[in-house]
């Protein structure tokens, strides 16, 4: 696939440079085309600028009429107040990034785990009733999933599991995209390779782990990112598992800070607070981005 | 069982029942997930769409059959409403929503400086979730801050020149191309895809023969990348009808906490049902629409 690409890519290299003739008039339509692109990118990047600056503008800006866009006298006075006045109410903001971490991080792991797991299995040794499996999971690809919350919340409230990080993890460890991504790419492993292994006399779960995992490698580090953005951002299952304060997860808390009295006043720190809670998804994201796009573009799909 | 049987047979079929059974426990912990979250739960709410509670905690209820259904139906005074709007709202931001990221991806699909950068920063708003963090980012959007913010000459230059009602309609046009935009990354993503899986050689021949640019988006670009505009549209759509900001939803999920759960199960079943009824019959359509290469 790879091989493919890269010998693709040189071949369209070799065509540019074979054919500067053709393009050499178009000098003026190349600058309306960057200046189009720039324009709708302006229009795509405005609300993460304004959310920047808003972070870091002090009191008498954020209180100005009509209000600035970009900020004039930069401090790091709301990450302040976010850090102690908070800490003095009642749950101390470094808690909710603790939830937030913690849930996002062990849900993605067993996700991952779980779904490589499942889906070599039925791609590979194809037990019975593979097919009804593989027919489910289409199904389920194109459900919402707040269909099943209300239910979801009935089983996990049976297991015991509300106000626990359990509640917001395990709901989250089987789902049908991430089956289905990796799926795809399961029926790309050769099976010669698994039979050699077999033959040499490796166990299968030995298999699975040194064999099956690395060759896995693009499809589960780009679920890894989508995973981690979907649970990290997902704000209505702590709405419904989570009544304590101190269980709370940063988008959930975030709300809680924008609504309710005294919003006004705190308008600085919920733009502080706004800022922290998307910076780990875009520096992720930003970690891992050949890889996604190389793998989104491949498998075609994202749900 | 069935497997001590099929060992008495020849060795292969015991190697096949082998391999089936291991597969099994390789599976069965996404099995009982998925169960356990998704199958289970799905026919639960089927069943409570027909049901009524007896007590607040929901564990108890009877059957009261198509109850909840016509409840909304007759009843209801924001449901039909609420719904019809959706649609409205889908309708409308479908095109658009294909139309720009389908011109984003060719812009971005062209040999120019940082186009790497430009791809990340149109793909971020999908980094951000369609929550409450991205409705609150939004809240800044141009449009509010042409409006009513003094950094911007735009407002006052835009009074000046056109007049206070076409401004506003300007104004108006700018905060709902944000939204537009940030909803329309995964397209821009898939329709990248398929503008990169066109072999050159078509544009080359047509060139060849004199076509012009415009010629070749009409007679190739548009064809061979119709499947992926299919896609695109019932992904739009999905994504539109489910988008947790929409009322009906927001309405949905209320239901869990003031305890009308039954009557959530129904609201959300008849939506469903009628989102899955309209990608079907998109699909149909397009189907018949959308060129078909062999290969794909």
């Amino acid at each position: 696939m790879l091989k493919k690409m890269i010998a693709s890519m040189k071949y369209k290299r070799e065509i540019q440079q074979s054919g500067v003739r053709v393009r050499k008039p178009f000098k003026i339509s190349k600058l309306l085309l960057y200046i189009i692109v720039a324009a709708l990118l302006v229009f795509t990047a405005f609300p993460m600028v304004a959310m920047i600056c808003r972070a870091f503008m002090p009191l008498e800006e954020l209180y100005h009429y009509p209000p600035y866009i970009f900020v004039r006298k930069p401090t790091f006075q709301n990450f302040i107040e976010l850090f102690t006045s908070l800490n003095a109410s009642t749950v101390p903001f470094t808690r909710y990034i603790f939830n937030s971490l913690w849930v996002t991080i062990v849900a993605v792991v067993t996700s991952i785990v779980i779904c490589c797991m499942g889906a070599y299995g039925m791609v590979k040794h194809k037990p019975m009733g593979a097919e009804a499996v593989f027919t489910i999971v289409i199904a389920a690809l194109g459900f919402s999933g707040h269909v099943t919350k209300i239910p979801n919340y009935m089983i996990v409230s049976g297991l015991g599991l509300i106000d626990t990080y359990a509640a917001l993890i395990v709901p989250s460890m089987a789902t049908a995209y991430n089956f289905f991504l990796v799926k795809q790419f399961c029926e790309q492993l050769p099976d010669s390779l698994l039979e050699a292994a077999r033959i040499d006399g490796a166990k299968e779960f030995r298999i699975f782990w040194i064999i099956v995992m690395p060759l896995l490698k693009p499809a589960w580090s780009t679920l890894a990112v989508f995973s981690f953005v979907s649970n990290w951002n997902d704000s209505f299952s702590p709405l419904v598992y989570i009544h304590k304060d101190a269980m709370k997860t940063l988008p959930l808390a975030l709300q809680t800070m924008s609504g309710g009295a005294g919003v006004v006043s705190r308008s600085g720190t919920v733009g502080a607070a706004t800022l922290l809670t998307t910076a780990p998804t875009i520096i992720v994201y930003m970690v891992m981005k050949g890889r996604v796009m190389q793998t989104m573009t491949y498998s075609g799909i994202k749900s | 069982m069935s497997d001590k049987s099929k060992k008495k047979e020849k060795k292969p079929m015991a190697m096949k029942t082998r391999r089936s059974i291991e597969g099994f426990i390789f599976v069965l912990p996404w099995l009982i997930g998925a169960a356990l979250f998704f199958v289970y739960p799905l026919f639960q709410s089927i069943r409570y769409s027909f049901s009524e509670m007896d007590s607040l905690a929901g564990t108890k209820m009877h059957w009261v059959g198509l109850a909840n259904y016509s409840y909304l139906f007759n009843r209801s005074t924001t449901y039909i409403p609420k719904f019809l709007a959706q649609i409205k709202n889908t309708v409308i931001n479908t095109p658009i929503t294909l139309v720009f990221s389908l011109i984003i991806a060719m812009l971005v699909n062209r040999d120019m400086k940082g186009k790497g950068a430009f791809r990340t920063i149109f793909f971020i708003p999908v980094l951000l979730g369609t929550g409450f963090i991205m409705e609150s980012l939004l809240g800044v959007g141009v449009g509010e801050v042409v409006t009513n913010s003094s950094d911007s000459m735009l407002t006052s230059i835009l009074m000046q020149s056109i007049g206070g009602t076409f401004a506003t309609y300007v104004t108006e046009f700018l905060s709902r191309i944000t939204i537009i935009l940030w909803k329309s990354g995964v397209q821009i993503i898939l329709f990248l895809a398929g503008l990169q899986g066109i072999s050159s050689s078509l544009y080359e021949a047509s060139r060849v023969d004199g076509a012009t640019e415009w010629e070749n988006f009409w007679k190739i670009t548009l064809p061979l990348i119709s499947p992926i505009i299919l896609l695109n549209i019932i992904y739009t759509m999905i994504d539109s009808f489910t988008d947790s900001s929409n009322e009906l939803m927001a309405d949905i999920e209320k239901s869990v906490e003031t305890g009308t759960l039954c009557r959530g199960a129904a609201m959300g079943w008849l939506y469903f049902a009628f989102t899955f009824v309209i990608c079907l019959l998109a699909i149909l359509v397009m189907k018949k629409l959308t060129f078909n290469q062999g290969e794909r």
